[in-house]
C-alpha cells in the first residue's frame, strides 16, 4: 500500500459547479432593493463596479448596485491605523467586537470597501464601509442598494426531518472571472471543498465536475481539501484559476475545461509548505514581469514570479522537501498581512494585525 | 467650569448622567439628554426640553449628517466621531437612532450642543451625559454539553468532532480552546486542522474540529514527521478550556475534559451490507431500527439517511443512540404493511471520513467522482402485517 501511495501522490478534488441544462439550474431566489444580509464577506468586485458579498450566515451570495455611493470619495485609498478602533466608533461598539471579514479596491475610484461583523454573538449584525484616498470612511447603507441574491444550495437529504439540520457552508473566496462569480466553500460537517460558478447576471447554480490534483506534499491519494483562495490568471491566453489549497499547494486550472460532467486534473506547480493555509492572492506586474503574492497564515507573504506558470513542470511525485515547484520569495517586510488587494498598479493594501491584536489598513509597495 | 448636574434621568433600563456647561442658559427651557428602551428593545437618546420654536426650527432646517452631529453627538467616548444611527424630530424631541443595539454595559457619551440650533445666539448651553444599559449577568453559565463521537473508543484516525455548547457562542472559531493532551498530560501539537473558518451551526451551538488529515492520513509528510495525533492502544484526554467565549463574551463556566482510547484505524469503507435492518410490524408507529457495526458520523447520520415507500419519503423523525451505532426512525403515520426501502446517500461517513464503498484514504485516481451529486443506496425492507407473523 504504502508502494503504491508513492507512486500515486496524493490527489485532491474539489467539485466545480459549472453551466448545465437549464433543467439542474436552481432559480435566482431574489432581486430588489435594500438586501438584507445576515453576515457579509469574503468580498470581490466585478468589472463593471457590482460588488458582489457572501452571506454565510445566509448561505447566499449577493450582488450589490451601490449605485451613487461609489461617488463623492477622494480617489484611492488613504492607510489607517487602528482600523478596528475607528469602525468600532462609527459602529458604537469596542474594538473587540469587530471583525474585519474582507477588503476589496473598487475597480474605478479605487476606493477600499471593507467589510465588517458588528459583535461576536450569533446576533452580530453585518455592516460594510468606504475608505477613500483621503482616509474619509463612510458607511455604505445596503437601504437604498439594488441587489441580485442567489442561494448556496445546501446538501441533499435522505430524510426530510433533517432540513432544519445544522449543516453550514462557509465561502473561503470568491472572484469574477470569465462571465461568471467562482466560489470555493468548505462545509461544518463534510471535509470537502467546492467551487461554484455562476453566470452573471445570476441565473442558475448547478451541479458540476470533479476536479483533482496531485498534492506532492502528502503522498497518498485523498479525493478531499480546503480550497481557501484564488484568482483568475491568464497563460497562454488561456483564463486559469490560480487556487491554493491548505498545505499548501498551488495549482491552476483550464477555465475551458470545466465543464459540467468532465473530470478535470488541475496542476500542481508548487507546493509552499504543511502547517500553512493561503489567506488572499493577489497577481500585479512589476519591472515587465508579472508576480503572484500571497498572505498566508503562518508563512507570511510570499512573491511567486509567475513566468514559468506555463512551463512549470506539474509535481507528480512526492515531495519529500518542505517546499517545491515554482520559484519563491518571501516578502519580510509584510507582517501579519490577513487580506490583501491590489490598490493600483504600484500599490497593494491591506488588512494586518499588529503585535499588539490590532488591525491596521496599510498601502504598501508592491514588492 | 463647574460642571453642573441637571437632571439624572433613569428610564426603566438605563442610566443617564448629564452635566452642563457654558455660561448662560439660551434656550426657553432646560435641555436634558434621555435614554429611552422602546418596547421592541430598540433604545434611543433623546435631547428632551426643547420649545417647540427650536424643535421646529431643526425640523425645518434640513440639517446635513455632519450638522446633525455637532448638534447633537452620540459616541463611544469624547474624542469619537458620532455613532452611525438617524436623527429625527420626533415626541417632543430631537432623537437618535443608533443603527445598532447599543451593547449592554458599556458607556456612551452624549453632547447637546444648543449653539447649533439653527438660528441660535451664542453663547448658548451645551450638555454633555453618560447613558448606558445595564450590564449582562457576567457570570458565566454555557458548558459544553456534549461531544460526538461519543463512544469512548475513538479509531486513531478520528477525522472530525462535534462540540455542543448549552448556549450560544460567539464568532470567532474556538479551535484554539481545544486541545489533546497524551498520557502524560501534554498537549499534542498539531492535532486539530487549525483552520480559523468559523464552523458553526447557525445557532451557534455546535462547532466542528476537524482533525488534520495530514497527519490522520498514512504516509503523508506530516504524518511521517509527527505520527498520528491518536496512537492505537493509547488514551488521550480531550480539553476545551473555559476561556472560550460564549456570545455575551462570557467565558466558560468550566473547563470540559473527557478521556477517549484509541482503537485501531477505521480504514475499511462503509458496507451497507453489514448493517442489521430490524422492520416494525405493520400498523404501529414503533420504530425502523438500523444497527451499524462501527460508529457513523453523527451530523452525516442525521440528514443521509432516510426511509422510502412507493418511491416517495416517508416522514418521521429519526434518532441516533448507543455511541452512533444505532438509528431509529419513527414515522409521522403508522407503518404500512409492505415493501420499503432504507436509503443511504453515499455521503455518509463513519468517523474517520470513510464512505460508503470509498475509504477516506482511496488510492486510486478513478474512484473520484465525476458528479457531485451524491448515490443513493437503496435497502430494501419489508413491514409485516401482524396477522401474517
Amino acid at each position: 500500500m504504502r508502494v503504491l501511495r508513492a507512486k500515486l501522490g496524493l490527489l485532491l478534488a474539489f467539485i466545480i459547479l459549472a453551466s448545465l441544462s437549464p433543467s439542474s439550474a436552481v432559480p435566482v431566489v431574489a432581486t430588489g432593493q435594500g438586501p438584507a444580509l445576515a453576515s457579509i464577506g469574503p468580498l470581490t468586485f466585478g468589472p463593471d463596479g457590482t460588488l458582489f458579498a457572501a452571506d454565510n450566515q445566509g448561505a447566499a451570495i449577493f450582488a450589490l448596485d451601490l449605485g451613487a455611493q461609489v461617488n463623492g470619495g477622494v480617489a484611492g485609498a488613504k492607510a489607517l491605523d487602528a482600523l478596528d478602533e475607528k469602525l468600532a466608533a462609527l459602529l458604537g461598539t469596542g474594538a473587540r467586537e469587530v471583525s474585519v471579514t474582507d477588503l476589496a479596491v473598487h475597480p474605478r475610484t479605487r476606493n477600499a470597501y471593507v467589510s465588517v461583523m458588528r459583535g461576536q454573538g450569533a446576533g452580530a449584525a453585518p455592516a460594510l464601509f468606504r475608505i477613500d484616498g483621503a482616509g474619509q470612511i463612510a458607511n455604505v447603507s445596503l437601504q437604498t442598494v439594488k441587489f441580485q441574491k442567489v442561494e448556496l444550495p445546501n446538501a441533499p437529504v435522505a430524510n426530510a426531518a433533517a432540513r432544519q439540520n445544522p449543516r453550514t457552508q462557509v465561502v473561503t473566496d470568491m472572484a469574477f472571472a470569465d462571465g461568471r462569480l467562482w466560489v470555493a466553500g468548505l462545509s461544518n460537517e463534510e471535509f470537502a471543498s467546492k467551487l461554484r460558478a455562476i453566470p452573471y447576471p445570476f441565473a442558475t447554480v448547478d451541479r458540476g465536475v470533479s476536479v483533482e490534483i496531485y498534492h506532492g506534499n502528502h503522498k497518498a491519494v485523498e479525493t478531499r481539501s480546503p480550497v481557501n483562495a484564488f484568482v483568475p490568471y491568464t497563460i497562454n491566453n488561456q483564463q486559469h484559476l490560480i487556487a491554493g489549497y491548505t498545505c499548501t499547494p498551488l495549482v491552476k486550472f483550464p477555465i475551458a475545461d470545466l465543464k459540467a460532467g468532465d473530470k478535470v486534473r488541475g496542476t500542481t506547480i508548487a507546493e509552499f509548505g504543511a502547517g500553512n493555509r493561503v489567506l488572499d492572492m493577489i497577481v500585479y506586474k512589476k519591472g515587465g514581469q508579472e508576480f503572484l503574492l500571497t498572505a498566508n497564515n503562518s508563512r507570511g507573504v510570499m512573491k511567486i514570479p509567475t513566468a514559468s506558470f506555463a512551463s512549470a513542470k506539474p509535481i507528480t511525485t512526492p515531495v519529500e522537501s518542505e517546499t517545491a515547484g515554482v520559484p519563491f520569495e518571501k516578502v519580510a517586510s509584510m507582517m501579519g498581512v490577513e487580506q490583501l488587494d491590489k490598490l493600483d498598479d504600484t500599490t497593494a493594501i491591506v488588512i494586518s494585525r499588529s503585535a499588539s491584536g490590532g488591525i491596521n489598513l496599510q498601502t504598501v509597495p508592491l514588492p | 467650569m463647574r460642571p453642573r448636574l441637571l437632571r439624572l434621568a433613569a428610564v426603566t433600563v438605563s442610566i443617564v448622567t448629564a452635566a452642563a456647561c457654558g455660561r448662560s442658559v439660551n434656550p426657553p427651557s432646560s435641555p436634558a439628554i434621555k435614554l429611552t428602551s422602546a418596547q421592541d428593545g430598540r433604545a434611543y437618546v433623546e435631547v428632551t426640553g426643547l420649545s417647540p420654536a427650536a424643535l421646529d426650527s431643526v425640523a425645518r432646517a434640513s440639517l446635513t449628517p455632519e450638522q446633525w452631529s455637532a448638534l447633537f453627538r452620540v459616541a463611544v467616548d469624547d474624542t469619537a466621531p458620532g455613532m452611525l444611527g438617524d436623527y429625527s424630530v420626533a415626541g417632543g424631541a430631537l432623537r437618535f437612532t443608533p443603527a445598532f443595539p447599543l451593547d449592554p454595559g458599556r458607556s456612551y457619551r452624549v453632547r447637546f450642543d444648543a449653539a447649533r440650533l439653527p438660528g441660535a445666539s451664542a453663547p448658548a448651553v451645551s450638555i454633555v451625559a453618560t447613558v448606558g444599559q445595564p450590564a449582562r449577568d457576567a457570570t458565566p453559565s454555557t458548558v459544553v454539553t456534549r461531544v460526538y463521537p461519543t463512544a469512548n473508543v475513538v479509531p486513531e484516525n478520528l477525522l472530525r468532532m462535534y462540540v455542543e455548547f448549552s448556549e450560544p457562542m460567539g464568532r470567532p472559531s474556538g479551535i484554539e480552546h481545544m486541545k489533546l493532551l497524551d498520557e502524560s498530560g501534554r498537549a499534542i501539537p498539531g492535532a486539530f486542522l487549525p483552520l480559523d473558518y468559523q464552523f458553526w451551526s447557525p445557532d451557534h451551538t455546535r462547532f466542528t474540529a476537524f482533525c488534520d488529515p495530514g497527519r490522520v492520513k498514512g504516509g503523508i509528510l506530516p504524518n511521517q514527521q509527527m505520527g498520528r495525533a491518536l496512537r492505537a492502544g493509547r488514551s488521550v484526554t480531550l480539553v476545551i478550556g473555559h476561556e472560550w467565549r460564549d456570545q455575551y463574551g462570557r467565558p466558560l463556566k468550566e473547563d470540559f475534559r473527557r478521556v477517549l482510547r484509541v482503537g485501531p484505524a477505521a480504514d475499511q469503507p462503509l458496507d451497507t451490507a453489514t448493517w442489521r435492518v430490524q422492520p416494525p410490524a405493520a400498523g404501529g408507529r414503533d420504530g425502523l431500527i438500523v444497527t451499524f457495526p462501527r460508529p457513523l458520523d453523527h451530523a452525516l447520520l442525521m440528514r443521509a439517511l432516510g426511509v422510502r415507500r412507493d418511491e416517495a419519503a416517508v416522514e418521521g423523525d429519526a434518532i441516533i443512540d448507543q455511541a452512533e451505532t444505532r438509528w431509529t426512525f419513527t414515522p409521522k403515520q403508522p407503518w404500512r404493511a409492505g415493501a420499503y426501502q432504507l436509503l443511504a446517500l453515499d455521503t455518509l461517513e463513519d468517523v474517520a471520513g470513510n464512505q460508503i464503498g470509498r475509504a477516506f484514504e482511496v488510492d486510486n485516481f478513478d474512484t473520484v467522482d465525476k458528479s457531485p451529486n451524491p448515490k443513493s443506496i437503496l435497502i430494501p425492507f419489508r413491514v409485516a402485517s401482524p396477522t401474517t407473523e
